[in-house]
C-alpha cells in the first residue's frame, strides 16, 4: 500500500494485520520529510533517530501479538513548542532559543508514545506561538511557513502542523491553539484540525504563551483521525493542575442518519472574504441534510477586546524576561522585535477587567450552545495570502472573528474542515463550535460533513 | 453595547510610560509604530469599559487554597 495521505484509521489496520510494517512506515516518511519538508519550511528536526527506535520497538511488539492500539506504529510530527528529550531541540520557532533542549518529554509526547506512536519531526511554528505580535508570514527562524495550496502562507502558529499533514509528510500532527492557531493552519492547508476544550489535554512539557488560553491538540486528514489522536492524548495530569479529570474516550460510532441541530451567529461571516462567504453559504445548504440551520442571537459584548486583552497581558508576563531583556531583538519578524513592548500600557486592572468580562462570555456561550450542537461558521474569514504580504489576523484586531474569541475565551472545542476551493484553488473551511466537554459532538458532526463531501479528499500537487 | 468612550490623553500618558522604558532602544520609526499599538490597546480597554460590572462581578479564575497532602 502507499502509505502517504492514507487516514490513521486504515494506517492503523493495515499495521495491525501486518501488511505494512511500521519501519517500512516510518522510513517512507522520513524521506518525506526530509526531501519535501524544505519545500515548505515544514521541519525545524527530522527525529530519524529517535523514530527508528520506536519504529522498531512497535513492529516487535505488533509481530509479538501485543498492539497497543490504532497509534502504534503510526509516525507523527509535534508542533516544536512541545518539549523533547534526548538532545533533541526544542526551538518555540525562536531563533535566540534554536539550542534550546530539555531533559524530558511533554506529556502529550509521552502519551502518544505509550500509544506506541512514532514520532518523527519536529515540525515549523511562528516563533513564540506568535505571541510577539507578528503580521506577516516570516516570523519563524525557519522561514514563513508555506502551504502546499498554492504557495501561500500555511496559517499560524502551528505552520508546519498545517502543511506537513496536507503534504503528506506526515500522517497527523499536534499543534496549539491560543487563538486562532489550529484552525488557521487546517483552514489554509486544506485539513483538519481540532481544538479540545481548554483542559481536555495536559499543556505540561509546552511552551506557554498564555496560560488560561493555550490548547493542544491534533491536525489530521479527517475528522476521524483528529478523534483517534485526541483519544491517546486526553486526560488528567497532575503535572498540569489545568488538566481536567473528566475522561474522554472518542465515539466513532456510526454517524448515518443522525440528525444535528446547527446554529449561526447572526452576521457571523459578513467581514470574512467573498469567496469564504459563498463557500460557507453553500455549506449550510449541504448541512441541512444532516440537520437544522438556525440563526442564533448572542449578547452583545466586546468578546474581542477581552480575549485580546487577557491573550496580550498573559503572553507580556509569560515572555517577560525575553522582552525586558531585548532578547527579542533576535527574533525574525521585525516587527516581533518590539510590538511587545506595547503591552506595557495594559494596567492590572484591565486584565482583572477583562477576566471579570470573560465570566459573561463563557455563560453567554454555554446559553446558546445548550439547546444546540454545534455552532458553525468560516474555519478562518479570509483564505491563505501570500508569503509577502500581511495578513488579516483577528488576534490583532484587524478582522472580526467572534466566534474564535467567544471560542477560546470560553475554552470550547471546535474542528475546522475543508469546505471548498477559491477560483485560484486555495481551500476554506468550515468550523464547528460546541459546548465545553462536547469533542465527540464536534467531531460527529464534522464526520458527518466529511461522508457526505469530498473536499477532505482533495490533495495539493506534492509529488507532481 | 455602545461605542466606548476614547479619551486622548489616556494614549498619551500609557505611551509615555511605554517610551520611558523602552525608548532608548528603538528607532522613530519603532516608536510611532508602538503609539499606534498603544492606541488601539485604550480602544481595546474603552471597549471593555462599556460594559457595566458590579461588586459582585468576580473573574473567572477562582483561587483554590494549597495543601501539599491533599
Amino acid at each position: 500500500m502507499n502509505p502517504v495521505y492514507t487516514p490513521v484509521r486504515e494506517l492503523a489496520e493495515a499495521v495491525r494485520a501486518r501488511q505494512v510494517s511500521p519501519v517500512t512506515l516510518t522510513e517512507a516518511f522520513l524521506d518525506r520529510l526530509e526531501r519535501l519538508g524544505p519545500r515548505y519550511n515544514a521541519v525545524v528536526t527530522v527525529t530519524r533517530e529517535r523514530a527508528l527506535v520506536q519504529a522498531r520497538r512497535a513492529e516487535g511488539e505488533i509481530a509479538a501479538g501485543g498492539w497497543r492500539g490504532p497509534l502504534h506504529g503510526i509516525p507523527y510530527g509535534a508542533k516544536d513548542l512541545l518539549a523533547t528529550a534526548g538532545g533533541i531541540p526544542t526551538t518555540w520557532g525562536a531563533a535566540p532559543l534554536r539550542a534550546q533542549t530539555f531533559d524530558f518529554d511533554a506529556t502529550v509526547v509521552q502519551r502518544l508514545e505509550q500509544a506506541g506512536a512514532v514520532l518523527v519531526a519536529k515540525l515549523a511554528m511562528v516563533e513564540l506561538a506568535g505571541g510577539m505580535g507578528y503580521r506577516q508570514p516570516n516570523a519563524s527562524f525557519t522561514g514563513p511557513g508555506i502551504s502546499p495550496w498554492g504557495g501561500t502562507w500555511s496559517g499560524g502558529s502551528s505552520s508546519g502542523s498545517g502543511s506537513a499533514v496536507s503534504a503528506g509528510l506526515v500522517p497527523f500532527a499536534i499543534g496549539s491553539e491560543t487563538w486562532g492557531s489550529i484552525l488557521s493552519p487546517a483552514a489554509n492547508c486544506g485539513v483538519s484540525g481540532l481544538r479540545p476544550t481548554y483542559g481536555r489535554v495536559s499543556r505540561h512539557g509546552a511552551m506557554a504563551l498564555c496560560w488560561t488560553l493555550d490548547k493542544l491538540g491534533p491536525l489530521a486528514l479527517t475528522a476521524d483521525d483528529c478523534g483517534l489522536v485526541l483519544d491517546a492524548i486526553a486526560g488528567p495530569d497532575p503535572r498540569d493542575p489545568t488538566a481536567a479529570l473528566r475522561p474522554f474516550r472518542y465515539d466513532a460510532g456510526d454517524v448515518v442518519g443522525r440528525r444535528f441541530r446547527f446554529g449561526v451567529i447572526r452576521d457571523v461571516a459578513a467581514a470574512a472574504e467573498e469567496s469564504v462567504r459563498d463557500a460557507f453559504s453553500r455549506s449550510l445548504d449541504v448541512l441541512s441534510r444532516i440537520g437544522t440551520v438556525e440563526d442564533v442571537t448572542i449578547a452583545d459584548l466586546p468578546y474581542e477586546a477581552i480575549t485580546r486583552t487577557i491573550l496580550m497581558s498573559e503572553a507580556a508576563s509569560a515572555f517577560e524576561d525575553m522582552i525586558e531583556s531585548g532578547a527579542i531583538a533576535g527574533l525574525t519578524a521585525p516587527e516581533d522585535r518590539f510590538t511587545a513592548y506595547a503591552r506595557d500600557a495594559i494596567l492590572a486592572k484591565d486584565y482583572i477587567k477583562a477576566l471579570r468580562l470573560r465570566t459573561f462570555v463563557v455563560r453567554e456561550a454555554d446559553r446558546v450552545l445548550s439547546g444546540l450542537d454545534a455552532l458553525v461558521a468560516p474555519g478562518r474569514p479570509a483564505v491563505a495570502s501570500p508569503l509577502d504580504q500581511e495578513f488579516r489576523s483577528a488576534a490583532r484586531g484587524n478582522v472580526p472573528d467572534v466566534m474564535g474569541a467567544i471560542g477560546n475565551a470560553a475554552g470550547l472545542p471546535a474542528i475546522a474542515v475543508p469546505n471548498g476551493f477559491t477560483e485560484g484553488g486555495l481551500p476554506t473551511s468550515l468550523q464547528f463550535m460546541g459546548r465545553a466537554w462536547e469533542e465527540n459532538t464536534v467531531l460527529a458532526a464534522a464526520r458527518a460533513w466529511q461522508r457526505i463531501t469530498d473536499w477532505h479528499l482533495r490533495r495539493a500537487a506534492v509529488d507532481a | 453595547m455602545s461605542e466606548p468612550a476614547r479619551d486622548p490623553g489616556e494614549a498619551d500618558l500609557r505611551f509615555a510610560l511605554v517610551r520611558l522604558r523602552y525608548g532608548d532602544r528603538l528607532t522613530a520609526e519603532q516608536l510611532d509604530a508602538l503609539r499606534r499599538a498603544v492606541e488601539t490597546i485604550v480602544e481595546q480597554v474603552a471597549a471593555l469599559a462599556t460594559v457595566p460590572l458590579t461588586n459582585a462581578d468576580e473573574p473567572l479564575q477562582r483561587f483554590v487554597p494549597f495543601r501539599a497532602d491533599e
